[in-house]
């Protein structure tokens, strides 16, 4: 085992802006993206709202991706792409300066978005639109890198998976920059059919932005988002070498399987609080030592409820000192991108010393009575942050991050 | 079989030429025929294959796939000339086209 595991560069795109800083200032005045469904007529759905990225974005997306292959790409794999571009540029990274055949690409697909929702789907470039492996493949491609690039899929956990993964190569000295992350959009008609089939999803169709609203007595199901959360994940020997700028260290993480359902979370969140054990001892950090725990808190009766019990479990009375806060009130469940976008909101939360809020808490449920950061931002000096996505068919993770000694903003 | 004339190999040239032109964003004045397809213009062979689809339906052409294929191993294409060669002997010989090498 190698030395730390540091974070160099990132990026967000989400219904709440293209790039970092306009995420960011969104989250922080306790925006909400979600509105009234614009990539398909969603009036035959029972869902009609989604939390989708601006329509502004291909235009934005034009500077990095050249026509041929975007024509090759979803919709999804340019968000990812772009995203990609910007996290790396954003790193300083010049891999004509570091060794290509030690850079890899871990990415968490959930699926390439090649709905009924895509355009322009043809017999030339339904291969590519459909290989779930893409993402990653066209990353590695644009940068030539050599090292591993692939994609892993545990449903709404699939990036938080990816990071750890990228973490491990890096920890086991497999390679000195891993790309790591996820996108997902499963805005389109059948899977919100799909979803509503199951009770999953919110129905509370106006007005849009209040319909998220995790650890509410009133809350009713998850509101669907797309995104795409990329980080560049380095060995800090790397990082150090190219004196690189250091948002955070990551500390260790755990992923674990509930061998229980396919879709409803082990009771009481059995093994939600099996997996933020496993994690804390993985990365060394005492339940002493959490500052912030960034939620998977998707706004269904059952996650909430659970994820609630199993950080009292952990944490025990410590538990009502600890911040909990939903990003997905904001974004909705960005389902495969999740877990890395919320890691990037982590982080960004740790070095800005402010805590997002749970916005639309404004009946909370009596049974969950943590600190959930209701409705406003909060100023709080955080030095270790965790966390948590918890995906369909029993898929855990959760990521620990540290505020990195030398970051200066 | 279609005959040759020079209307054709205008109209395949023209085609060829806006494909590339607009398939890899570069300037139309800038392709001639020793444009290297990889090389100068950063493309790839599918899009061989999607021109062969564009000619097979404009000229309603009977050839498969693999005997084009072989064609190619043995007549290897690199720019835009050799490729509008290619096309005329397509365009011509249709599933003939590996009779004309013996």
């Amino acid at each position: 085992m190698s030395g730390k595991v540091v974070v160099t560069g990132m990026n967000i795109i989400s219904s709440l802006g293209l790039d970092l800083k306009s995420n960011w200032d969104n989250l922080t005045e306790g925006r909400s993206g979600v509105r009234k469904i614009r990539l398909f007529d969603a009036s035959d759905n029972i869902t009609q709202i989604a939390a989708e990225v601006p329509p502004e974005f291909e235009e934005y997306s034009r500077q990095y991706i050249k026509k041929r292959a975007g024509s090759q790409m979803t919709r999804i794999t340019r968000i990812c792409f772009t995203c990609a571009r910007e996290a790396i540029a954003q790193s300083g990274l010049n891999f004509e300066n570091v060794d290509k055949t030690r850079c890899a690409v871990i990415l968490g697909v959930v699926n390439t978005g090649n709905s009924s929702s895509e355009k322009d789907t043809t017999l030339q470039n339904s291969i590519f639109k459909n290989m779930t492996n893409a993402m990653s493949a066209w990353i590695s491609m644009e940068y030539q890198l050599m090292g591993p690039n692939f994609v892993v899929n545990t449903a709404c956990a699939s990036s938080a998976y990816a990071i750890g993964l990228g973490y491990d190569m890096i920890k086991y000295g497999q390679a000195d920059i891993v790309i790591v992350g996820g996108a997902d959009s499963i805005i389109n008609r059948e899977e919100i059919a799909g979803f509503n089939a199951l009770y999953a999803l919110s129905v509370q169709n106006d007005p849009p932005w209040k319909a998220s609203k995790p650890f509410s007595k009133d809350r009713d199901g998850f509101v669907i988002g797309e995104g795409a959360g990329i980080l560049i994940l380095e060995s800090e020997e790397s990082a150090r070498k190219r004196n690189a700028m250091i948002y955070a260290e990551m500390a260790g993480y755990a992923i674990s399987s509930e061998g229980y359902n396919i879709m409803a979370p082990m009771k009481d969140g059995e093994g939600m609080a099996y997996t933020m054990e496993k994690a804390l001892k993985n990365a060394g950090v005492s339940t002493g030592e959490v500052d912030y725990i960034n939620a998977h808190g998707t706004s269904t009766e059952l996650n909430d409820r659970y994820e609630t019990m199993a950080i009292k479990k952990v944490f025990g009375k410590r538990a009502y000192q600890i911040p909990v806060s939903s990003s997905k009130s904001m974004i909705g469940h960005t389902i495969g991108a999740a877990g890395a976008i919320e890691s990037i909101i982590t982080i960004l939360s740790i070095n800005n010393s402010i805590l997002t809020p749970t916005i639309n808490l404004d009946h909370p449920d009596p049974d969950l009575d943590l600190d959930y950061v209701p409705n406003k931002s909060r100023k709080k000096d955080i030095r270790t942050a965790i966390s948590n996505s918890f995906g369909f068919g029993g898929h855990n993770a959760t990521l620990i991050f540290k505020k990195y000694p030398n970051f200066a903003q | 079989m279609v005959k040759i004339t020079e209307n054709i190999r205008a109209e395949v040239t023209g085609i060829i030429y806006n494909f590339f032109a607009d398939e890899c964003e570069v300037d139309l004045p800038t392709i001639n025929d020793n444009t290297n397809i990889i090389k100068d213009l950063d493309g790839d062979s599918l899009m061989f294959l999607e021109l062969i689809e564009i000619f097979k339906k404009k000229y309603n052409l009977d050839i498969e796939l693999k005997t084009i294929g072989k064609y190619a191993v043995k007549h290897p294409v690199q720019t835009i000339g050799e490729l509008i060669e290619m096309q005329m002997r397509i365009i011509e010989f249709e599933n003939k086209l590996l009779e004309t090498d013996k």
